[in-house]
């Protein structure tokens, strides 16, 4: 049964004007229909031109995009359906060679390669050959001998994960900036999709590399993507693919393979796994480059869904893509990614279809999706649940910013709500909706604003320059003039004994000394709060009452309108703090902005996409 | 109090603001108790013991299982531990050739008071030695599966009604996998403190309108208003709950793990509708690969302190009978320790439930110290039969099969 919308939201113009009451200055041409009729759902023909709209090339640009401000919505609103989506979809055509490439700090010596699984293990092996990680043991005769060995995996270890805090803010940068939104949505899509996380690959350099992979193939075919996954440095290290050789085959590669990326549980024997994997034995990574190490390769028969050979990774990739199934998973994932949560099994089936036919090419189905009634049907139209990530960028879009500000941290925001990037939960990726969602990252997702709105630049502590209280202690104690080992003591009695018992090293300092040699040879990250100009914003759209400022803010930042009980209490709260139903420009009338859109981005409503 | 005929959860609910309630608290508090209280009242359908509450602890980082519940009477153990073997003078025994590591006193009284079950050796298939990998498994109680949603999590939907609140708290920072499902969303907090709104007087009091549950065609919307009303209430009441409760209980010297469980207990006695607690250890806490014996040694006392005190706080609070816990981790150690005085990642590890209606005791088989699959001990217990035992005999929950995705007997551990 198909739910119809209350009559706050489905708005016919007429009554949109009456029950917002908005002046006709600020309403700009085609402000009219939201979603479109309840019987769009699930019909995958074209929307007419006739159905155009501002609030649906709105709803275009939230989803295929990071959102965009009125004066690039009404440009996409002049265009017809067909010619907003292939402005989007064929990204290609669009110069967008402004963005600065990722400017690397330079933290790899050439002794760090391969880097050892843990300490444990960096300490075994620099045992065995008397240095390690590009380190030499201290002379005989000095303590704690293999100290610059600890020293130097700590430091790898922190120095990575501050080169991925700093890559993640470089692509946030191009999420904001870019001229080809979809461009990074869907970089963003497959790496929810093709799920790696720095914490265990530990190198960023992977990372980097998977990221502009990804982005060269966003939109093109899925097999080209496929095989660029298979072969990714990264997401070899994740899956532990190097542990996949002909004697001891690992399934885990070829399960995920399987289960997350193409076909889904359920269309596969437990035998297919373990022939893919197979297949896929000696793919391994000889540190940055794909290596296909023949000598690990099970080279003989294989049956995997039914093809017997000797098959290798390529054909299992031909085998899985054949499969109808394969067509629709990938599909109804892309689908629930840009339009909604449930698939209906018709539209499954057909965008299934497209997709497969087409030689999975990325493009007919997005603009399929795009075009789609169902796209604009009530169910799909601000139904979704903005992810973490989308949240804070879109916000800066629509703000109009230019730069992520940095104070406070985008990647902490994002983390804190459940969403870092280059760190996803798990190899399943984010999984979205409503599990974004809850109490306690509700109330955050409004806090994190009020730190933007009102930052707090005393006490800001940079996170790639700030050590856990552990290590901090450490050094705090270190510059008092205490030795390692009194500097390094903790907690109880028992405790004291246990960090410096073996000699060789102590790695409690290891940790403070990794921290502090990091923050020598990374990068800084530049430190600057939102560069807002509320007054500037609300002037420019001709607001000159608290009424017509709520009702630009509302129109600006979010796709439902707003109870009018809700709507009153803002206006009020708005003349409260100017002491008037008019706008005086002033310090006062910032401030009174600023908590006003505070309270326009912590609703419920401005969660929805 | 004297003479007042209010109901005991409407004296506990007052109870926790103490005297003079009405007057000093702001109205969305008093709404806030009122709201909560009554919700504790309403049973659900889908199970037979709508009072009971499970608190799952997760031991991060992986447990050395064979130093926790020590097989002293197998000279295997003695031979893959020379340097790290519980001496047999010191281990606390309680059955045949098993006892436990000398610094879990509490696990010793509640083991012989009957009210704690070792299930041992539980894994799962062809294991993961990964952190990651594994913990995911044990997660989502799919092992080797891309399973997006967590066993309790799973749980909660099946059983409780989607508009029923705060039916699992997630004391951490921040949402495990476990606990993650498609129509309840857990309460998340590490410290209590911060779970609030910022802003000034002014702001709060028209988020507090604004945030109110509604009816509207957009069932998005009208998930995140009911979640947004849910937050502003449920904040406040739990930050009250916690700072104000006061507990003659010694719940040890850990403070995490202690301090988490005292907040489980404030919230019980506080009346919270919460069903599924899920308490974590910060970070991989239990992953002892160089000179464990220390630090196990205190973690280990930590956590049985901390439990034996929290049962003897819950049991003090009237609620003895309707709380039971289980404790996993995502793998044990080697049986062989390493060179570092340390252990390195295993696979078959015990798990532990406790409460006053456990029949205590040793379950399953204890896993062979010398028929090893590549020097790990083969598992015995498929963990998810204790999640069964959980879901089936403690909470009474029929469709096990269902939320499990596969059907698991029950270990026959609840009285």
């Amino acid at each position: 049964m198909v739910k119809t919308w209350g009559p706050r939201v489905i708005v016919a113009g007429a009554l949109a004007c009456h029950v917002l009451t908005v002046p006709s200055a600020i309403l700009s041409a085609g402000q009219t229909s939201g979603a479109g009729p309840g019987a769009w759902a699930g019909d995958l023909s074209p929307i007419p031109p006739s159905e155009w709209s501002y609030d649906r090339a709105a709803h275009l640009l939230e989803r295929a995009g990071f959102g965009a401000t009125p004066e690039e919505i009404a440009r996409f609103a002049a265009m017809t359906p067909a010619g907003a989506a292939d402005a989007l979809v064929d990204y290609d055509a669009i110069d967008d060679r402004g963005h600065p490439p990722f400017e690397e700090s330079g933290i790899w010596d050439a002794g760090m390669d391969p880097f050892p699984p843990s300490r444990a293990e960096a300490v075994r092996i620099a045992r065995e050959h008397g240095e390690g990680l590009g380190e030499k043991f201290l002379p005989e005769g000095t303590p704690r001998r293999l100290q610059p060995i600890v020293d130097k995996f700590f430091y790898s270890l922190i120095a990575n994960n501050i080169e991925t805090q700093r890559l993640g803010l470089w692509w946030a940068n191009r999420m904001l900036t870019s001229k080809r939104p979809l461009e990074e949505k869907l970089t963003l899509f497959w790496h929810g999709h093709f799920a790696t996380g720095e914490n265990k690959v530990r190198d960023y350099r992977m990372m980097l590399r998977q990221n502009q992979m990804f982005r060269r193939n966003a939109s093109g075919s899925f097999r080209d993507l496929l095989i660029g996954i298979l072969k990714d440095p990264a997401m070899l290290v994740y899956l532990d693919n190097g542990e996949n050789v002909k004697q001891h085959p690992n399934e885990n590669f070829g399960r995920e393979l399987l289960e997350l990326f193409t076909m889904g549980v359920g269309n596969y024997s437990e035998h297919d796994v373990r022939e893919a994997a197979r297949a896929f034995t000696g793919w391994t990574n000889d540190v940055l480059a794909f290596k296909f190490d023949a000598d690990q390769h099970d080279f003989t028969q294989k049956t995997f869904l039914a093809r017997t050979g000797p098959l290798d990774g390529e054909d299992i990739i031909d085998t899985i893509l054949a499969q109808p199934v394969t067509g629709e998973f990938v599909a109804a994932k892309v689908y629930r990614y840009f339009v909604r949560e449930e698939v209906a099994a018709t539209v499954r089936a057909d965008l299934g279809r497209t997709f497969r036919t087409s030689g999975y090419r990325m493009k007919p189905l997005l603009k399929r999706i795009f075009l789609s009634k169902d796209f604009y049907s009530p169910q799909s139209y601000a139904t979704q649940i903005k992810s973490p990530v989308h949240l804070v960028v879109s916000t800066y879009r629509k703000l109009g910013l230019h730069e992520m500000p940095t104070i406070p941290d985008f990647g902490r925001m994002t983390a804190g709500l459940g969403q870092a990037l280059f760190d996803p939960p798990n190899v399943a990726g984010w999984a979205g909706g409503r599990t974004w969602i809850t109490p306690s990252t509700f109330l955050q997702r409004g806090n994190l604003f009020r730190d933007v709105l009102f930052p707090d630049v005393k006490s800001f502590r940079a996170p790639d320059r700030s050590m856990s209280p552990t290590d901090e202690r450490v050094g705090q104690r270190l510059a008092k003039g205490m030795n390692i080992t009194e500097a390094t003591r903790e907690g109880d009695a028992e405790s004291n004994m246990m960090i410096d018992r073996d000699e060789d090293y102590n790695t409690r300092y290891g940790g403070y000394a990794g921290n502090v040699l990091a923050f020598k040879r990374t990068k800084l990250i530049p430190r600057n709060t939102a560069a807002l100009d509320l007054t500037t914003m609300v002037i420019s759209a001709r607001a000159g009452t608290a009424d017509q400022v709520v009702d630009h803010f509302v129109h600006r930042f979010l796709r439902v309108p707003l109870a009018e009980t809700d709507r009153a209490a803002l206006v009020s709260f708005l003349r409260a703090k100017l002491g008037s139903s008019t706008i005086q420009p002033g310090a006062k009338l910032e401030d009174a902005l600023r908590e006003l859109l505070y309270l326009v981005l912590s609703t419920p409503e401005y969660q929805l996409g | 109090m004297a003479g007042c005929s209010c109901s005991r959860r409407d004296f506990l609910a007052r109870g926790l603001y103490g005297i003079g309630v009405g007057a000093g608290l702001p109205f969305i508090l008093q709404r806030t108790s009122a709201a909560l209280t009554a919700q504790a009242l309403i049973g659900t359908s889908a199970e037979t013991h709508p009072n009971r509450i499970l608190v799952v602890i997760e031991l991060s980082g992986g447990n050395d299982g064979l130093n926790t519940v020590v097989p002293f009477g197998d000279a295997a153990y003695y031979r893959a531990r020379p340097k790290l073997g519980i001496p047999e003078r010191e281990v606390r025994k309680v059955a045949d050739g098993f006892g436990f590591h000398p610094a879990m006193v509490g696990f010793e009284r509640l083991y012989k008071d009957g009210q704690l079950a070792v299930v041992h050796g539980c894994g799962y298939d062809h294991p993961s030695l990964s952190h990651f990998s594994s913990m995911g498994y044990w997660h989502t109680g799919i092992p080797n599966g891309g399973e997006p949603l967590g066993w309790l999590g799973r749980l909660a939907d099946e059983t409780y009604p989607a508009g029923a609140r705060n039916v699992i708290v997630n004391l951490g920072t921040s949402q495990s996998l476990a606990v993650r499902g498609r129509q309840h969303s857990p309460l998340v907090f590490d410290d209590p403190d911060r779970f609030r709104r910022e802003g000034t007087d002014d702001e709060k009091h028209v988020l507090a309108g604004m945030n109110r549950a509604r009816s509207t065609a957009n069932q998005t919307l009208e998930f995140l208003a009911s979640t947004a009303q849910n937050a502003t209430e449920s904040a406040d009441f739990v930050r009250q709950a916690s700072a104000t409760y006061r507990t003659p209980v010694d719940y040890g010297t850990g403070g995490g793990i202690g301090g988490n469980l005292q907040r489980v207990a404030a919230l019980i006695a506080a009346d919270m509708p919460t069903r599924l607690y899920y308490v974590t250890y910060q970070g991989n806490s239990f992953d002892t690969h160089v000179q464990q014996a220390d630090l196990h040694s205190r973690l280990l006392m930590y956590t049985a302190d901390a439990v034996r005190g929290f049962m003897d706080d819950v049991k003090r609070l009237g609620r003895g009978d309707d709380v039971a816990v289980v404790m996993f981790t995502e793998f044990g150690r080697r049986v062989e320790e390493n060179g570092s005085l340390g252990t390195d990642h295993g696979t078959a590890t015990p798990m532990f439930i406790v409460g006053h209606r456990v029949k205590g005791g040793l379950y399953g088989k204890h896993p062979s110290l010398t028929d090893l699959d590549d020097g790990n001990m083969k598992m015995t217990t498929d963990f998810r039969r204790v999640y069964a035992t959980m879901i089936d005999e403690w909470l009474g929950v029929a469709d096990t099969a269902a939320i499990l995705k596969g059907r698991f007997e029950p270990l026959g551990t609840f009285a």
